[in-house]
C-alpha cells in the first residue's frame, strides 16, 4: 500500500463526484492508499456490532419502534418545530431556522462576532461539515478547533470525512504519526496510539481552557422539552457543551422527534448499530441553556449562559416531499450500513461518498443537501448486495434509495449506457445466445470480442464473461422427464415447481437439473416453471420501469402456481431474493407479496424445513466415505442472508454429520454484474481475494476441501482464482446422496 | 444474577473499577479515601445521596470542595455522586446541575462516583421512564457515563482522551436480607 501522505492526489480533490472520471480517480486512490487501514477499522465495528445487537433481546422490536418513531416525526416534522422553538425559548435559548447553509453560517459567524470570539471549540458535526461552517469563521478571523481526534486529524490533513461516525477510518496509525510529525514541530514521541492521543489531548486541553464559544451537533433533539441527546466517547461533547458560557448547537431538521421519552428507545440502538458498544462512553441528556453556573476558565466574565439551537434545512424539507429519498431523512447516522458494505469496507467514503456524506446511505443525503444529482454518482458503487438492509436500526431500504438515484441518473445522462443496457436485458441475450451457444461462446472468447466488448460495453476484458449452456435447462429437463418418470411419495402430492430464473436456465442448468434429481431421488415431485423475465438484472441496473413491468408480470404467474397449491424452489439466491423483499415495492400489492414472501424456498431451505418438521429422514442415504473425507466450506450468498437463508446450508449439512466452515465476508464482491464491469473490477477483485484468502486457509489435513457457493455470480468470482470445482449446495447434495 | 451483580459485571467489562461497601459514613470515607490516595481531590457535593454519607469524608483536609479555577483545571482527581446506575450497561448517571458534579466529572483524570444499590434500574431505556426513579431520569441535563473515556481514532483502542481516563465506582448498599454477599 502507497504511503497517503505522499500520494499524487488529495481526497479533496476526488470529492464531488459529479463526473465519472473523478469516481475512478477515487476509487484508484482509495485501493491504492486506504484499503488496509479501511478494511480493518470497519470489519471491527462491523463484528462489535453484531456481538452488541446480539445483546439487545428485543432488537427487532426496537428496531420498529425506532422506525415509527422516525416516520411519525417527519410526517409531523412543522409542528414539532414550532413544540422545539417554544421550549427553547421559554428557557431563554434561542432557536433559528436556517433554509440554507448561507443563512446558517451567517448566523453563527454573527455570533461569535458579536461575543468578540477569538476562539471557537467544536465536537463533531457532519452537518456542520453539510454547512461548509469552518471556512466561513475563519475567514472572519475566528480559530475553529476541532476536538473530536478524528476531527482533529482532517482539519491537521485538510481531509473530508471518510465516514459517518468515524471521520478519519481511512487512516492507519502510522499514517497519523508521520502526518503530525510532518505538520507539528515536536521533540514529543508519536509513535503509539497513547503518544499520539496525549499529543492531541494536550494542545485540544489548552484550547477547551481558552475557548469562547462551543459549537455541537446534535444526535437527536427532544420537541416537548427542548431537550438534546448527544453521543461521545472522548469527553470532548461533554467540554464544548459547558465550558464555555456560549452554546451553539447544529442540527438537521430530521433530528427531532416528540419527546425526552423516545430517547430511550434510540441509545442502546444507536450505540450497539454505531461503536457496536452497550454505550459509548457519555450519552449526554441536556436541555440548554444549563443550570451550572458559567466557570469562565477562559478568564473571561459572562455572566450567564447562552445557547442557540440552529436548526439546518438546507434541502431536507424538499426531500420531505421526495416519495423516494424521503426515507433517508429516518437514518440516526449510525454507520451501520457503511460497516456491513463490502465496498465501503475496501473504499470507504472517500470513494464511496461525496464532499461530506457518505456510503450508501450518503447518495440521498448528497442529492438532498447540495441539489445535485451528479454530485452522488458514487451511488453506483452500491452494488445492492442488501447486508445494509437488516443492520438498518431504523430499517431503511438504502439499495432502493441508491437504485432511484442510478435510474435518475441515466435520465439525466440522457439514456443509459451501452454497459446497463447489456446487464439489464441479460436474459434478452441469453437467450438468443442459446440458439447457438457453442458459437456465442467462441466468439465472446476471442480475445478480438473480448476488446471489443470492453471498448463498447464496458465489460472488463479481464474477466472471463459466463459461458451459455449447450443445453437450456428448459431442454435438459424435457429430454430428463422423456427418461424419467417422477415417483411420487405420499407425503408430497401437492408438489413443487422450480422456478427457472435467467441464470440457472441459460448459464447453470446442471443446478437446475441438481435440484431437480435430488428431489426426484427423495420422492418429492417437482416441475420446471416457465421462463418468465424476472426483473432483477433491469432492477441492478437503476432500470426500475423495466424491472416493476417484468415483476408484475411473473409474480401473477407466480400466484398461479401457490394458489394451486404447490410451492415454489429457487436455486438462484438473488431471484430468491427478488421474490421474497425487492418484489414488495416493485409489485406494490401486499396480499400477492405474502403469498410469495411465504411460499418460495431455496431449495437446501425447503429439505432443511422438512428435516426439522421430521417430513423427511436421510438416515442412511449420505455416503459415508464422503462424511468421513469432505470438509465443506460454504460462502452464503449476500441476499441469501438478507432474507433469512443464509445460514440453512451451515444448518442443513451439520445436521447431516458435515464439518462446515462458513466465509465471513457480507459479500464477495462480485454483486451480479458488478465484478465484470470495467471501472469496479479492480475493487470486486479485491473483495474476492478477501475470500479466497479464506478458504485457503481452511485448514484440511486428511480432509477433502469441498467449496460450495449458493449464487452464480459468486461462484464465478471463486473460479477465476480457484482450481477447486465449486459447487452450488445441492449439487453437493446430489453427489453424496447414495 | 441480580442487579448489583450484573452492574459490577457490565461496569468491569466497560474498564471501570467497582467497589461495594456499607452505607454509612465511616465506610464511604474509607473508600473514598483508599481511592483517592491521599491526592488533592475535587468534591461537587452530592446532587442526589444523602449529604450525611460524606460528613467525614469532606473533613479531610485534601478535599477541595470550593475550587478556584486553576484548581478545576488543574486537579486530577474529583468525587461526585449519581442519581442512578445501569445494571445492563454498567453506567453511572451524573447530574449536571447548580452543583459541580459535572465539571468535576469531565474535567479530572479519574473520576470517582459513589452511587446508591438502590437505584440501579435494568436498562438504560429505563431512565426515561416514569416506572423508575420516581421520574428522576426525565430530569433536566445529565450524562450517562459508561466506562472511561476512549478513542479508537488513532488506530488502537486508547483510554483517557478528554474525558478521565480512569472511572472508579463506590456502591452503598445497605446489605438487607435481599443482597446477602
Amino acid at each position: 500500500m502507497e504511503n497517503i501522505n505522499d500520494y499524487i492526489l488529495h481526497p479533496r480533490q476526488v470529492a464531488d463526484k459529479s463526473s465519472k472520471e473523478t469516481l475512478q480517480k477515487a476509487i484508484k486512490l482509495a485501493l491504492d492508499v486506504e484499503t488496509d487501514a479501511l478494511r480493518l477499522n470497519t470489519q471491527t465495528f462491523n463484528t462489535n456490532r453484531y456481538r452488541a445487537v446480539k445483546r439487545l433481546d428485543d432488537y427487532e422490536e426496537l428496531k420498529n419502534r425506532a422506525r415509527l418513531i422516525k416516520e411519525k416525526s417527519i410526517k409531523n416534522l412543522i409542528p414539532l418545530i414550532s413544540k422545539v422553538t417554544k421550549a427553547i425559548e421559554a428557557r431563554g435559548g434561542k432557536v433559528f431556522y436556517a433554509k440554507t447553509k448561507e443563512d446558517a453560517t451567517a448566523y453563527i459567524k454573527k455570533i461569535c462576532l458579536s461575543r468578540e470570539a477569538k476562539l471557537v471549540v467544536k465536537s463533531k458535526s457532519i452537518t456542520s461539515e453539510e454547512i461548509g461552517l469552518n471556512s466561513d469563521l475563519e475567514k472572519a478571523g475566528i480559530e475553529v478547533a476541532e476536538t473530536d481526534l478524528a476531527e482533529f486529524i482532517l482539519q491537521v490533513s485538510k481531509e473530508q470525512p471518510s465516514h459517518n461516525v468515524a471521520p478519519a477510518i481511512h487512516r492507519s496509525r502510522e499514517s497519523i504519526s508521520e502526518l503530525f510529525k510532518r505538520n507539528f514541530k515536536t521533540e514529543k514521541k508519536l509513535d503509539t496510539g497513547e503518544e499520539l492521543t496525549e499529543f492531541a489531548r494536550d494542545i485540544l486541553r489548552q484550547k477547551f481552557l481558552k475557548a469562547d464559544i462551543g459549537i455541537s451537533g446534535a444526535n437527536f433533539v427532544a420537541a416537548k422539552e427542548g431537550s438534546i441527546l448527544l453521543v461521545e466517547s472522548e469527553g470532548n461533547i461533554r467540554l464544548t457543551t459547558q465550558l464555555p458560557a456560549v452554546h451553539i448547537a447544529i442540527a438537521g431538521i430530521e433530528k427531532i422527534i416528540p419527546s425526552k421519552k423516545d430517547f430511550g428507545v434510540f441509545i442502546e440502538l444507536l450505540a450497539a448499530s454505531g461503536t457496536g458498544q452497550p454505550l459509548t462512553s457519555y450519552t449526554n441528556i441536556i436541555e440548554p441553556p444549563l443550570d451550572l453556573p458559567v466557570l469562565n476558565l477562559n478568564g473571561r466574565n459572562d455572566g450567564k449562559r447562552e445557547f442557540h439551537l440552529v436548526l439546518i434545512d438546507n434541502g431536507r424539507m424538499q426531500m420531505r416531499d421526495d416519495e423516494e429519498l424521503k426515507e433517508a431523512l429516518y437514518c440516526i447516522r449510525c454507520s451501520a450500513c457503511m460497516n456491513s458494505c463490502s465496498n465501503f469496507q475496501t473504499v470507504g467514503g472517500h470513494a464511496f461518498g461525496g464532499e461530506c456524506y457518505t456510503g450508501g446511505i450518503g447518495g440521498a443525503w448528497t442529492v438532498a443537501t447540495t441539489g445535485s444529482l451528479e454530485k452522488a454518482r458514487f451511488a453506483e458503487l452500491c452494488t445492492g448486495c442488501s447486508r445494509c438492509i437488516p443492520n438498518c436500526p431504523v430499517l431503511i431500504d438504502i439499495p432502493r434509495l441508491n437504485t432511484t438515484i442510478k435510474n435518475r441518473l441515466i435520465k439525466a445522462d440522457g439514456g443509459a449506457s451501452l454497459q446497463k443496457l447489456f446487464f439489464g436485458n441479460f436474459s434478452k441475450l441469453g437467450k438468443y445466445s442459446s440458439i447457438v451457444p457453442t458459437l456465442t461462446n467462441f466468439i465472446v472468447s476471442l480475445s478480438i470480442s473480448k476488446l471489443l466488448m470492453e471498448k463498447i460495453v464496458g465489460l472488463d476484458k479481464r474477466r472471463p464473461i459466463p459461458r451459455f449452456a449447450n443445453k437450456t435447462l428448459k431442454r435438459q429437463y424435457k429430454l430428463y422427464r422423456k427418461s424419467n418418470s417422477i415417483q411420487i411419495s405420499d407425503v408430497f402430492k401437492k408438489g413443487l415447481v422450480l422456478f427457472a430464473d435467467v441464470f440457472t436456465n441459460y448459464n447453470n442448468p446442471q443446478v437446475g437439473m441438481a435440484t431437480v434429481r435430488v428431489f426426484d431421488k427423495l420422492g418429492i415431485p417437482i416441475k420446471l416453471s416457465k421462463i418468465i423475465e424476472d426483473g432483477r438484472a433491469a432492477q441492478s441496473q437503476g432500470l426500475i420501469e423495466s424491472a416493476r413491468q417484468s415483476a408484475i408480470k411473473l409474480a401473477g404467474y407466480l400466484e398461479e402456481i401457490i394458489d394451486s397449491g404447490k410451492e415454489i424452489i429457487v436455486a438462484e439466491p438473488s431471484v430468491l431474493a427478488l421474490f421474497r423483499y425487492d418484489y414488495k415495492k416493485l409489485i406494490n400489492n401486499d396480499y400477492l407479496f405474502s403469498k410469495l414472501e411465504k411460499h418460495t424456498y431455496d431449495p437446501i431451505e425447503y429439505l432443511n424445513k422438512l428435516l426439522n418438521h421430521s417430513e423427511l429422514d436421510l438416515t442412511g442415504k449420505i455416503e459415508i466415505k464422503k462424511l468421513n473425507s469432505d470438509k465443506i466450506f460454504y460462502h452464503a450468498h449476500c441476499q441469501l442472508k438478507t432474507i433469512g437463508a443464509g445460514n440453512t446450508a451451515l444448518e442443513f449439512f451439520n445436521k447431516l454429520g458435515f464439518i462446515v466452515e462458513i466465509s465471513n465476508v457480507e459479500c464477495c464482491g462480485m454483486a451480479g454484474s458488478f465484478g465484470y464491469k470495467k471501472g469496479y473490477y479492480d475493487i470486486s477483485k479485491n473483495i474476492g481475494n478477501e475470500l479466497i484468502k479464506q478458504i485457503k486457509k481452511v485448514a484440511t489435513r486428511d480432509s477433502k476441501k469441498v467449496i460450495l457457493a449458493s449464487g452464480t455470480s459468486c461462484r464465478e468470482q471463486l473460479r477465476d482464482e480457484l482450481e477447486e470445482t465449486i459447487y452450488h449446495p445441492i449439487e453437493y447434495l446430489e453427489k453424496i446422496l447414495k | 444474577m441480580d442487579l448489583i451483580e450484573k452492574f459490577i459485571s457490565n461496569a468491569e467489562e466497560a474498564a471501570a473499577t467497582v467497589k461495594i461497601i456499607r452505607a454509612n459514613a465511616n465506610s464511604l470515607n474509607d473508600a473514598l479515601i483508599a481511592a483517592t490516595e491521599n491526592e488533592l481531590v475535587l468534591f461537587a457535593g452530592p446532587d442526589d445521596l444523602d449529604p450525611e454519607l460524606f460528613s467525614i469524608f469532606i473533613s479531610n483536609k485534601n478535599v477541595i470542595t470550593k475550587p478556584t479555577k486553576e484548581q478545576l483545571s488543574i486537579i486530577s482527581t474529583g468525587v461526585t455522586d449519581a442519581f442512578c446506575a445501569v445494571a445492563s450497561t454498567g453506567s453511572v448517571c451524573v447530574s449536571i446541575t447548580k452543583n459541580l458534579s459535572s465539571p468535576v466529572s469531565m474535567l479530572t483524570q479519574k473520576h470517582i462516583v459513589v452511587i446508591d444499590s438502590r437505584t440501579i434500574i435494568p436498562r438504560p431505556r429505563d431512565i426515561f421512564s416514569e416506572n423508575y426513579l420516581e421520574g428522576k431520569g426525565l430530569k433536566r441535563s445529565f450524562s450517562i457515563i459508561t466506562g472511561p473515556s476512549a478513542t479508537a481514532d488513532m488506530g488502537p483502542l486508547v483510554r483517557g482522551v478528554h474525558g478521565p481516563g480512569k472511572l472508579h465506582i463506590i456502591i452503598i448498599d445497605s446489605f438487607d436480607e435481599m443482597h446477602v454477599r
